[in-house]
């Protein structure tokens, strides 16, 4: 819920830096290790947009894999079944790559 | 009107934090940042260590409760600062909290600044509090999954703490499955075994802080 809340506020100060216009469509990538369950975040978005200035308002969910990057071929591999060794050549010296995104990609504004 | 951003959801957090951990890096200060499922140990821990820790090592403690203060009260009597969160129904410090907890106390001459976070495996993984290391506990009484089944937040600790080792005779819990978990989320990750009720084990935690000291 103080993310959702963190995703208004974020939204209202963008809102307000590019004209004070409504906001009707926000979009937000959430990565796979950011420790956010999106259809959860959701709930949480639509329960405090209900009934506010900001309603109706709807979001675009981006999910972002959980990769990582091995450091003997340079591939960048999503990690499945928590498997970390590299998919392409199977070396075990990888590194983290991605998948904790918690991010306000872009908002669509009505004209003011 | 589309408005393209790249703007992180907790960058106000971020921001706090970043401030928080320039701070303890200008003052020589090992912030850690303790996580784990409520039950698991962190008091237990943080009563063992402060323990083991002379009267004139410079050491002290926040923690973090939904509510009471009772954790702070266990804590206090070793003689060193200890000051309580109480987030009134947040599940998570954030960096604000820290910041308004840390008014007026001398952090810039702390060696040693433990953050106790609320009981809770999800929501503080996503609160960066400026701490240099983050260990999450983990207790033989839970499941040997629960890396496999919290991956973001194993993903974020520099250390796993394995902590009642001394219930392992009387439960299923396989700590070499449970640690193999935690090595597949988090290749880097370091491990101790410790039990707070016989301290076995806390040689190697307090060898791993001293480390970072």
């Amino acid at each position: 819920m103080s993310i959702a809340a963190a995703v208004l506020e974020s939204l209202r100060a963008e809102a307000a830096s590019h004209g004070g216009g409504r906001v009707a469509r926000a979009g937000l990538r959430i990565g796979e290790l950011s420790g956010v369950e999106p259809e959860s975040l959701r709930f949480c978005l639509e329960t405090l947009v209900a009934g506010s200035d900001l309603d109706p308002l709807a979001f675009d969910f981006e999910i972002c894999p959980w990769t990582r990057r091995c450091r003997a071929c340079g591939a960048v591999f999503r990690v499945v079944e928590w498997n970390p060794a590299c998919s392409a050549c199977g070396s075990a010296d990888t590194e983290a790559a991605g998948g904790d995104q918690m991010e306000l990609t872009y908002l669509e504004l009505e004209e003011p | 009107m589309r408005v393209p951003l790249e703007r992180k959801v907790l960058n106000e957090n971020d921001r706090i934090a970043a401030t928080l951990r320039e701070r303890f890096q200008k003052h020589g200060v090992f912030c850690l940042n303790l996580i784990s499922s409520p039950g698991s140990g962190k008091t237990s821990l943080l009563e063992r260590t402060l323990e083991g820790f002379d009267a004139g090592r410079r050491i002290a403690v926040l923690t973090g409760d939904i509510q009471t203060d009772n954790d702070a009260r266990r804590l206090e009597h070793f003689g060193f600062p200890v000051r309580q969160i109480t987030t009134g129904g947040a599940c998570h410090l954030d960096a604000r909290m820290v910041e308004r907890a840390l008014e007026g106390w001398p952090v810039e001459e702390l060696e040693i600044l433990f953050l106790e976070n609320v009981g809770n495996l999800v929501c503080p993984t996503s609160y960066d509090l400026g701490e240099e290391a983050r260990a999450v506990l983990l207790s033989v009484t839970e499941g040997e999954d629960k890396p496999l089944k919290y991956p973001a937040t194993f993903h974020h600790a520099d250390l796993m703490v394995l902590n009642k080792i001394d219930l392992l005779p009387y439960v299923p819990f396989q700590a070499e499955v449970a640690k193999e978990n935690a090595r597949r989320v988090q290749p880097g990750i370091e491990i101790v075994d410790v039990s707070c009720t016989t301290g076995e084990g806390l040689d190697r935690w307090r060898a791993w802080l001293d480390r970072h000291l």
